[in-house]
């Protein structure tokens, strides 16, 4: 079922990328109108990369190494054109549309892997 | 002199990116349309729908039908039908330098189909790669590009100081500032696609490009090194004696039988000697290599002949990467993602350009130079020029009468037509509207195609039919895209945006 895998990795870059954006003290202006913290920049940055380092790792399993890392970099780049396009936008909308994207990934997981 | 390494790989980046960049944007927009290829060709022929078809009793009836056209013939191929195009392709040749005839075949009457005379989506595809020139000039053009499109890669990303801080960072303004961020997020977002197309481009006409390393070791026999590779068949010469072709239908069966599917399509080489031989050539298994299993057989009696063998790391490099480029693994969702990326990579080049003029605009009243006005004006005639010419194609395909004589080549006359037209009038009319109409032309041009298309074949989702729904839906995305942009170019441009490109001239880098 590759259009859900690939489903469950744009959700989970997107969440990812937003949490790194986010944690850009620019962007972080841009949807909170404050500076982000030192703490609260590390948090972000943490989850970002845990959220990309998942989306990785669900591809190459799902899809294998071959296609699966082929996958992730498209879905890579799509989820961050999204991104791009909510900071310049609606700046605003990004966290909660990344919250969003995380019960999108959690339904998109148990049907990549039993559907 | 340039100062530092930095300066002069944005000297290079820029100068580089200009001069391929007109080609290359025209090379992204007609590749990335050929993702879509087999979708743009049904479009083109509403008349084919699709249906049950038998592959092997439909090669007996192009068999009859190539025998009838050219009986003398060293060659055929027969692109076999499937539910999805169910239309026989048939193609002969006198000679291996051309000219390839071809002709498409009803699969049950085994006569010439009555859909329009149209190249469809291969046209666009073909244009990806030879610019619509002589097959060489055009593949040499490309590849020229290609090898420098690689260079402003490489300088871009030399050039580009804060790619991870501003990674996200789009500034809306229509300011050289806008432009800029603009160009960088196309860029840098798509990055890994932009690398890996250009490269992958490059290898797939590599053996034309470099031939010098097989010419050497075959001497002459260069087609020896194909089978070597595993990439062929070994293939038997003519015995220069009339033979009689045995059915195609047995031999298909034979195939079908090996491996369980039908072939995709059989090449026949000298079809009327005592030596011919058939080829059944699948489709590529799952996998990203761009591997076509073949068999081939006696042509006169249907025996098996051989297989062609199986690819050592090299040929499978080279395979993989073909099939990267080509991207026929893909599902529907990664076909959408590689067709963004490719929209993302004729935006780069796009903004690339207008940023070049922008960045050179004389500040104040002064007049612009001839260089800066002839940039402006090829980049109008491109980047406008080449979506109205492609939107032109499709009315054509829909407007032309379908009696005309050679038809096909009259829609690619429009294709050209209309693409000069717009760079005509990007030339004179007046600088400060010109961007505003020649998009909005381009947006009308999209949003009129599913329209006209309806009331010309009469086939629209009112009427039950719904295969064009997908196509339809595309040409009004596109065309409110171009609408919304003619808008934005169309807004005079606020004062603070002048003000912040008259401070950053000064420090900008990109300006050499």
């Amino acid at each position: 079922m590759t259009a859900i895998v690939v489903a469950l990795n744009l959700a989970l870059c997107f969440a990812g990328l937003s949490a790194l954006a986010l944690s850009l003290d620019r962007h972080h202006r841009d949807a909170f109108l404050v500076r982000a913290g030192a703490a609260r920049a590390r948090t972000l940055r943490i989850a970002g990369w845990a959220g990309i380092g998942l989306s990785f790792a669900a591809a190459v399993t799902l899809e294998g190494w071959n296609f699966g890392s082929v996958q992730w970099v498209g879905t890579l780049t799509g989820a961050a054109l999204l991104v791009v396009a909510f900071l310049s936008y609606r700046p605003g909308w990004l966290r909660p549309a990344a919250l969003l994207a995380l019960p999108i990934a959690l339904v998109a997981l148990p049907l990549a892997l039993y559907g | 002199m340039r100062q530092g390494f930095r300066q002069s790989m944005a000297w290079l980046h820029a100068w580089s990116g200009l001069v391929v960049g007109w080609v290359l944007f025209s090379v992204f927009v007609t590749g990335t349309a050929s993702y879509y290829r087999a979708e743009i060709s049904q479009w083109m022929r509403p008349e084919l729908v699709a249906g049950a078809t038998d592959p092997a009793s439909s090669a007996d009836l192009a068999a009859a039908y190539l025998q009838k056209a050219m009986p003398d013939a060293v060659g055929w191929y027969v692109e076999l039908p499937k539910p999805e195009k169910p239309a026989v392709g048939v193609m002969w040749w006198k000679s291996l330098d051309g000219p390839f005839h071809q002709a498409l075949l009803d699969s049950t009457s085994g006569a010439p189909v009555g859909a329009r005379d149209t190249r469809g989506g291969d046209f666009l595809y073909r244009f990806h790669f030879e610019l619509g020139m002589p097959p060489l000039w055009g593949r040499w053009i490309v590849g020229t590009c290609a090898l420098v499109m690689l260079v402003a890669l490489v300088s871009g990303i030399v050039t580009h100081r804060r790619i991870f801080a501003d990674f996200f960072t789009f500034r809306r303004r229509r300011s050289q500032r806008g432009w800029l961020d603009a160009h960088n997020v196309f860029g840098v977002l798509a990055l890994p696609f932009h690398l890996m197309i250009t490269y992958t481009g490059l290898v797939t006409l590599a053996p034309m490009y470099m031939p010098w390393g097989v010419a050497a070791a075959y001497k002459g026999g260069e087609m020896r090194f194909y089978v070597d590779s595993g990439l062929m068949p070994d293939l038997r010469g003519p015995a220069g004696k009339p033979g009689t072709l045995a059915p195609l239908s047995s031999m298909i069966a034979q195939a079908i039988a090996e491996r369980g599917e039908a072939p995709e399509g059989v090449s026949v080489y000298n079809p009327a000697d005592a030596a011919a031989s058939v080829v059944a050539i699948f489709e590529e298994p799952h996998g990203l290599a761009h591997e076509h299993p073949q068999i081939a057989f006696d042509g006169t009696t249907g025996a098996v002949l051989g297989r062609n063998g199986a690819t050592r790391a090299a040929a499978k490099t080279s395979t993989v990467m073909l099939g990267l480029h080509e991207g026929h693994f893909a599902g529907a969702a990664l076909r959408a993602l590689f067709f963004l990326c490719g929209i993302m990579g004729a935006a780069t080049v796009a903004t690339g350009l207008v940023l070049w003029a922008v960045a050179r605009a004389p500040k104040g009243a002064k007049a612009d130079g001839f260089g800066v006005r002839l940039v402006r004006v090829l980049n109008l005639g491109t980047i406008a020029g080449l979506p109205a010419g492609i939107a032109a194609y499709f009315l054509a395909n829909r407007l032309l009468p379908l009696d005309l004589a050679a038809r096909a080549d009259w829609e690619v006359g429009v294709f050209f037509g209309a693409w000069a037209l717009v760079a005509v009038l990007g030339a004179v009319r007046p600088a400060g509207t010109v961007w505003r109409e020649g998009l909005a032309l381009v947006g009308a041009l999209f949003l009129a195609v599913p329209f006209v298309g309806a009331i010309a074949t009469g086939l629209h989702p009112l009427a039950g039919e719904l295969r064009f729904l997908g196509f339809d839906a595309a040409m009004i995305v596109l065309g409110v895209l171009f609408v919304l942009a003619a808008r934005k170019a169309g807004r005079p441009r606020p004062p603070q945006a002048q003000r912040a490109d008259a401070a950053i001239a000064g420090r900008e880098a990109l300006r050499a």
